[in-house]
């Protein structure tokens, strides 16, 4: 007898031309809560999605309590109490929350109808097991993404889920949010169920979890008990290299006496009040505040894709008139959306094709598109941004998030922007990656550009930013430079 | 050559040949198969008189294809076919018998092409005003099909209008090679913009994604205006054709033919979402409904029954399209 609740043995796991899983071997102890942590592209949705039978393995075996399990499909997956809780979650929004909990199996009497009063009885009780209390009649769409996810989670018990695994389920969820997941992890645990926790934030591993395995290139690194590790380390395994977890230096770039940007007094209906900043040639300004803060709508403004109710905008010195996005982009700005899925990039189409679209008078010649001059543009920036393609012809999905993002900031790069607006400019994104945002930050204000960078991550605002304005409610709070970034200052400005 | 290798390598990628121009491969097959059941099918004649027949509803898909490829929808077209037919035969009636009557053709064909893109302007105005998707646009034009077709009517009461002007230039314009040089002249112009400009590669890119195009300072709404107001366009110019060739025009001109033209622009392979597709599958597409419709009156399969094969072979190119798509997709998946 096994005393691991999961078992999975020389997985391996080949996509055309990628070997996704390489001899995977990972064990998980009934109840526990096990980190899987790695970066993008090594290997962690495909080892999940071949635990819950959406994908098979080439060679390899699962055991489940030590017994050998084929899993054909969720359904089977399911049956052995494995529930996989995606990213993207999977409800209905215009369901309700016992429906969705349901769905699929939802009990029927003799007559075929449903039996509503159980449904809503026993989707009552899921929501209370988990410490919860809200009327199981809402609509999906009604519902914080917090709350969604505890759908989700219940929808897993619902079928009597032994194992769940989540991932990276605190990517759109606020620091208040997350403190409620570990809650309810916690609980879970405590009823004995087993939890595979998938991230990217060591932050997280290391307040929740109890084992955690990297693993990178389709190879299992390591599994090391939580209490015996540290970041640094877990981070040098992801990686492959040791990294310096220090946000990068860079020569003072700030041209004081140039002013690329100024606002005075923005207001942006029912988000934004009288908000005035400006940004130097060279500068990293960090806009700091809580998710739903106004920020995002105040940098939208900014760019034209809000109208502007009162205020103005001065650009060198000198007013100009925002109305659209394209205004923006004709005042040298450029805007790297917060969700580059669904405004950052047109998923379907080539890096060539979403890099150039910003300019297309920079490849054109009497108003053709010149596919050479094309080609060896876009080649300089896939090359100067170091993003792993290969080939400016391949499909942006295709890509992995550090990549993607590089091709959103490749776009505005294209087009010449003096002042690039970065909205969460790493999240989603591994590491290393990160890692390499920042230095092009730092090369960009170095070459005399200027960057105005909003984050939720509050070490990554206060590390990069010159300077940082604290936005709460829509308002600005107060603006912070030197020794007075800290994260306690912050903090008590946008949440005052 | 065609040899060993060849043979191998449709072997390895039938499916992937099949998925990915099955179009084509249909188009030849029903070629094939007609002429051999009905010899008389592939002479010049005929081929000509397939190409003259395809032209207006072609010129009509080419201007849907740009609507399409933005991610919309132009349900409006065959009433301003309708409309477009009324207002250039009442104006050869009145006026083309009169001296200068060359001058007179050309201001009908300006005049139509004016009222096509105009209707196509207000579709684009009303839409991007609410800032539409798919949806909507489908819904606008549906009201706007309506009012025109209701103007078309309006015009002359109802009443068919026969042509009583002079023959002459009119005529020609559906005469041998005419329609055919025109409609295959304006698609190579529509190709080359569409694919080559900046232009084509921005109306894509809406259709790819919209959000994201407005994020990037795309003139979305403008460019989606002119885009309707093309599409407007070539339906007013397509009614020349028509009427030159039937030489009357009635308020019901048009009617079915937004649909057929759809039909005829998806089978080619432009996806209804917008940002794939174009002129090129276009040409295909119509040139396979409208070979069919010819190759089964040839054969002399009956009229009720050739509606069966053409709704089945506009399924099985959707589903072919579907079937590709997620091919793709399972491809890329990692």
């Amino acid at each position: 007898m096994s005393q691991f609740i999961l078992e999975m043995r020389d997985i391996c796991k080949s996509f055309p031309g990628v070997k996704a899983l390489d001899q995977v071997s990972f064990r998980v102890q009934a109840g526990e809560v096990h980190a899987l942590v790695g970066e993008n592209g090594a290997g962690k949705s495909t080892l999940m999605k071949v635990l819950n039978g959406v994908l098979q393995a080439n060679s390899g075996t699962i055991l489940i309590d030590g017994k050998p399990s084929v899993f054909k499909g969720t359904k089977e997956a399911q049956a052995h109490g494995i529930s996989l809780i995606y990213q993207e979650f999977n409800l209905v929004n215009t369901l309700s929350v016992a429906e969705n909990i349901y769905l699929g199996f939802l009990q029927t009497g003799k007559s075929g109808l449903i039996y509503w009063k159980t449904v809503r009885k026993d989707a009552s009780d899921l929501i209370g097991r988990l410490g919860f209390d809200f009327s199981v009649r809402e609509k999906v769409q009604n519902l914080s993404v917090a709350e969604k996810q505890l759908v989700e989670i219940a929808k897993a018990l619902s079928v009597n889920a032994r194992i769940i695994a989540m991932d990276e389920p605190t990517s759109a969820l606020t620091t208040k949010e997350i403190e409620k997941l570990f809650e309810i992890i916690r609980g879970l645990k405590a009823q004995g169920i087993t939890v595979i926790y998938i991230s990217h934030k060591l932050d997280e591993v290391f307040a929740i979890c109890d084992t955690v395995t990297v693993l990178r290139d389709g190879h299992i690194i390591d599994t090391k008990n939580v209490r015996d590790t540290n970041h640094p380390e877990i981070i040098s395994k992801m990686v492959g290299r040791p990294v310096e977890m220090s946000y990068p230096r860079r020569a003072v770039a700030i041209r004081d006496d140039e002013t690329v940007l100024e606002a005075r007094g923005v207001a942006c209906a029912g988000f934004v009040k009288d908000v005035s900043f400006s940004l130097k040639k060279g500068e990293i300004l960090g806009i700091a505040g809580l998710v739903g803060s106004g920020r995002t709508e105040l940098v939208e403004a900014i760019f034209g894709a809000r109208s502007l109710h009162a205020g103005e905008i001065l650009i060198h010195g000198k007013k100009v008139r925002i109305r659209s996005t394209a205004d923006g982009k004709g005042c040298s700005m450029g805007l790297v959306t917060e969700d580059r899925k669904e405004t950052g990039l047109a998923l379907h189409y080539s890096v060539s094709d979403n890099i150039v679209i910003t300019n297309l008078k920079k490849i054109s010649k009497n108003l053709f598109v010149d596919r050479k001059l094309s080609q060896e543009q876009v080649g300089r920036y896939v090359r100067e941004l170091g993003i792993k393609t290969p080939s400016a012809r391949q499909t942006v999905m295709n890509l992995s998030g550090g990549n993607q993002q590089k091709v959103v900031l490749a776009k505005w790069l294209f087009s010449d922007v003096e002042i690039l607006i970065m909205d969460e400019p790493t999240r989603g994104i591994d590491v290393g990656a990160k890692y390499e945002i920042y230095l092009l930050m730092n090369k960009l204000v170095e070459q005399g550009k200027s960057i105005i960078m909003i984050s939720s991550e509050l070490p990554e605002v206060l590390g990069m930013s010159d300077r940082v304005i604290v936005i709460n409610a829509g308002r600005k709070k107060g603006e912070l430079r030197g020794d007075g970034m800290t994260p306690e200052a912050v903090m008590s400005l946008a949440i005052k | 050559m065609f040899g060993e290798q060849g043979i191998q390598y449709l072997k390895a990628n039938l499916t992937k040949v099949l998925r990915s121009q099955g179009v084509l491969l249909g188009l030849v097959l029903i070629i094939i198969v007609a002429s051999i059941v009905e010899p008389t099918f592939m002479t010049v004649s005929n081929i000509l008189n397939i190409l003259r027949q395809a032209s207006a509803i072609g010129i009509i898909c080419l201007g849907v294809t740009f609507v399409m490829m933005t991610g919309g929808m132009d349900l409006s077209v065959g009433a301003i076919v309708s409309l477009c037919s009324m207002v250039a035969v009442v104006m050869m009636n009145t006026y083309g018998s009169l001296p200068g009557s060359t001058g007179i053709v050309l201001l009908a064909i300006l005049t139509v092409l004016a009222i096509g893109f105009a209707i196509g302007v207000i579709n684009g105005l009303i839409i991007t005003a609410f800032n539409g998707r798919l949806g909507e646009t489908f819904i606008i034009t549906y009201g706007m099909q309506i009012v025109v077709a209701s103007l078309a009517l309006l015009y002359t009461g109802g009443q068919f209008v026969p042509g009583i002007f002079a023959m002459g230039l009119y005529q020609q314009l559906s005469m041998g090679f005419v329609p055919i040089i025109c409609f295959l002249s304006l698609a190579a112009i529509m190709h080359v913009v569409l694919a080559y400009t900046g232009f084509g590669k921005q109306i894509s890119f809406i259709g790819a994604n919209m959000d994201c195009a407005r994020m990037s300072g795309i003139k979305v709404s403008r460019l989606r205006v002119i885009t309707y107001g093309i599409c407007g366009a070539c339906a007013g110019f397509a009614s020349i054709i028509v009427t030159s060739r039937v030489y009357s025009a009635s308020p019901l001109q048009g009617t079915g033919y937004e649909l057929e033209a759809i039909a005829a622009v998806v089978v080619g392979g432009t996806s209804q979402s917008g940002g794939t597709g174009g002129i090129v599958n276009t040409i295909l597409g119509v040139l396979v409904l409208s070979v069919l419709g010819n190759a089964l009156n040839v054969i002399g399969v009956d009229a009720n029954a050739q509606l069966l094969f053409r709704g089945a072979i506009i399924i099985i190119a959707v589903g072919l399209d579907m079937w590709n798509k997620m091919a793709k997709q399972r491809e890329s998946t990692k």
